[in-house]
C-alpha cells in the first residue's frame, strides 16, 4: 500500500515538472485529468489576459473555463511538437471573438471599468495605478490587446507574431504604436482632460435604446 | 539619431534583446530626448498593474466540468451513442428550463388525459366550473414554478446563466413581486454589465408597477457603467417620469460624469422641457 503510494507521488512530482507539451500529449492520448496541472499553470495567466483585455471579471472568469473546455474538446486538434503555450493562446483569443460574435457589445464604449485590486500602498502610487489603467482601457482593443500580451503575458515577439499571423517587425511596429498612445492617454489623464477617445461626437449616433423588443 | 529610428529599436530595448552597441545607442538618445525616455518610462510602468487572481470557485468549476466531460466519454465508450444521447435529455431535463419544459410537458398530458376522460364516462360536462378551476389552479402553479425558476438563476455564478434568467423571466406577463425585486436587484448590483442591460430591458415592460418604476430611477444615481446610464436616460424619458428632469438635474452635477453620458443627461433634460 505504501509502495503504491510513494508511487503515486513521485508520479505526481514528475508531471509537475513535466514540460506542458508532455502534458498535453497525454491529455490528448485520453488521459484528462492530466488537464489539471495544465490548468493549475495556465488558469491565472489566462484570467489576467483577459481582465486587462476586457475589463469584465465574469466574463474572465467564463472565457478561462472555455478555454479549458474547448481543449479538451479539441485536444486531437494539437500537433505534437509544437509549442503548447502559443495553442493556447491561439484558443483564448478564438474564445474571445466567438464570445463577442455571440453577443455582441451594444455600443462602441469604453468597456465597464472594473478598478484593479490596489495593493495597499501610497495613495499617489494607487492614483497612478487608477490612472494607468484607465489609460490602457482607452485603447483600441487590438493595441491593448497586443501590449497585454507583451508585457503581462510576457510573450516573446515571434510567439506574437504567429499568434496574430503577421511578420515580426510588424508586431514592433505595433508595439512601439500602442506604447505611444498609451503614453498619450496617461499624460492626458494625468493633465486631467478628456483624451481624444471620449468622443462627444459619439451621442448622435447612438439611436434611444427601444424598449420592450427582444434583445 | 532620430526619435523614429530609436522607435524602431526600442520593442528589442524594452526586451533586452539588442546587441550592447544599439542598447547603447538607446540610451544616449534617451539621454537627450524627453519623448523617447516617458516611452520607456510607461512601459515600466505597465507593471504597477496587478496581477489579479481569478476566484477560489474557478478551479471548482473546472473540476466540475472535467469529471461532466469524463463521465459522458465513458457512457459513450461502454454504452454507445445511444447511451449518450439519453444522457445529454436527462441532463437537460435536470437543467432548470428542462424541468419547468417537463413539468409543464406532464402537466399538459395529465389535463388533457383528465379532460378526456371526463367525456369518455360522460359524468362530466368538458367545461364544467370545478375543471376549469383546476385548470386556473394549475396554470398558477406552474406560473410559480417558472418564476422560482427564474429566481434561481439570477442566483447562479456565471453571467451567461443570470443572463438567460433574466431573458426567460420577459416570457411572462405578470411578474411575481419577488421576481420583480430581484431583478431591480440585478440592475443595481450584478457585476456584468450585459445582465445589467438585459434586466432593466426587462423591467422597461413593467413601469407601471410602482416598486419597479421607483427602482429603475434609483439606479441612476449608483450606475457606474456608462452604458447602464444612458440605459436608464432613456427610460426615464420614456416613461415621461413626474421627477425624472428633477433627477437628471441633480444627475449631471455628478463630478466626473463621463462626458458621453452627460450630453445624452443634457439631451434628455432639453426633450422634457
Amino acid at each position: 500500500m505504501k509502495e503504491q503510494e510513494r508511487a503515486e507521488t513521485e508520479n505526481d512530482q514528475a508531471m509537475k515538472l513535466a514540460p506542458d507539451e508532455d502534458l498535453m500529449l497525454e491529455v490528448r492520448n485520453g488521459a484528462g485529468e492530466t488537464l489539471g496541472v495544465l490548468f493549475d499553470r495556465y488558469h491565472s495567466p489566462l484570467y489576467n489576459f483577459y481582465s486587462k483585455l476586457t475589463g469584465d471579471r465574469t466574463l474572465s472568469e467564463d472565457l478561462v473555463q472555455e478555454v479549458f473546455l474547448r481543449i479538451l474538446k479539441y485536444r486531437q486538434s494539437y500537433q505534437p511538437g509544437t509549442p503548447f503555450r502559443a495553442w493556447i493562446y491561439q484558443i483564448a483569443r478564438n474564445a474571445r471573438v466567438d464570445h463577442y460574435r455571440k453577443t455582441p457589445r451594444h455600443i462602441t464604449f469604453e468597456p465597464e471599468m472594473v478598478p484593479p485590486v490596489m495593493p495597499k500602498d501610497t495613495a499617489q502610487k494607487s492614483e497612478e495605478v487608477e490612472l494607468l489603467h484607465r489609460a490602457l482601457m482607452q485603447m483600441p482593443e487590438e493595441k491593448r490587446e497586443i501590449l497585454v500580451l507583451s508585457r503581462f503575458q510576457e510573450l516573446k515577439y515571434d510567439e506574437i507574431a504567429r499568434l496574430l499571423g503577421c511578420e515580426l517587425g510588424t508586431v514592433k511596429t505595433r508595439i512601439h504604436r500602442a506604447i505611444q498612445e498609451l503614453r498619450q492617454n496617461f499624460k492626458q489623464l494625468e493633465r486631467g482632460l478628456a483624451p481624444r477617445e471620449a468622443r462627444p461626437a459619439v451621442v448622435k449616433t447612438i439611436p434611444p435604446r427601444r424598449f420592450g423588443n427582444e434583445m | 539619431m532620430k526619435c523614429e529610428e530609436i522607435g524602431e529599436l526600442l520593442p528589442d530595448y524594452l526586451q533586452g534583446s539588442l546587441k550592447a552597441e544599439q542598447d547603447n545607442l538607446v540610451e544616449e538618445h534617451m539621454e537627450q530626448c524627453a519623448d523617447c525616455r516617458e516611452e520607456v518610462v510607461i512601459w515600466k510602468k505597465l507593471s504597477l498593474l496587478p496581477v489579479e487572481q481569478p476566484s477560489k470557485e474557478s478551479r471548482e468549476r473546472f473540476e466540475a466540468m472535467l469529471q461532466a466531460y469524463q463521465t459522458g466519454r465513458s457512457d459513450k465508450a461502454s454504452a454507445g451513442l445511444e447511451r449518450e444521447k439519453r444522457g445529454s435529455v436527462w441532463n437537460w431535463l435536470r437543467s432548470p428550463v428542462g424541468a419547468v419544459a417537463w413539468s409543464a410537458a406532464l402537466l399538459v398530458i395529465g389535463v388533457f388525459a383528465g379532460v378526456n376522460a371526463g367525456n369518455y364516462f360522460g359524468n362530466k360536462p368538458v367545461h364544467s366550473k370545478t375543471s376549469q378551476d383546476e385548470i386556473a389552479a394549475m396554470h398558477t402553479e406552474l406560473t410559480n414554478m417558472k418564476q422560482m425558476v427564474v429566481l434561481s438563476m439570477l442566483q447562479q455564478q456565471s453571467a451567461s446563466e443570470r443572463l438567460q434568467g433574466v431573458t426567460y423571466s420577459r416570457r411572462e406577463d405578470q411578474l411575481d413581486p419577488q421576481v420583480m425585486s430581484a431583478l431591480v436587484h440585478t440592475l443595481r448590483y450584478d457585476g456584468s454589465v450585459d445582465v445589467r442591460l438585459a434586466a432593466l430591458d426587462a423591467l422597461s415592460r413593467h413601469g407601471a408597477q410602482p416598486q419597479v418604476h421607483k427602482g429603475v430611477v434609483d439606479a441612476l444615481q449608483e450606475q457606474q457603467s456608462p452604458l447602464v446610464q444612458v440605459a436608464l436616460i432613456d427610460l426615464m424619458l420614456e416613461w415621461r417620469d413626474p421627477d425624472a428632469a428633477q433627477r437628471l438635474r441633480s444627475f449631471v452635477q455628478t463630478p466626473n460624469l463621463n462626458p458621453t453620458v452627460k450630453q445624452r443627461a443634457d439631451w434628455a433634460l432639453s426633450k422634457l422641457n
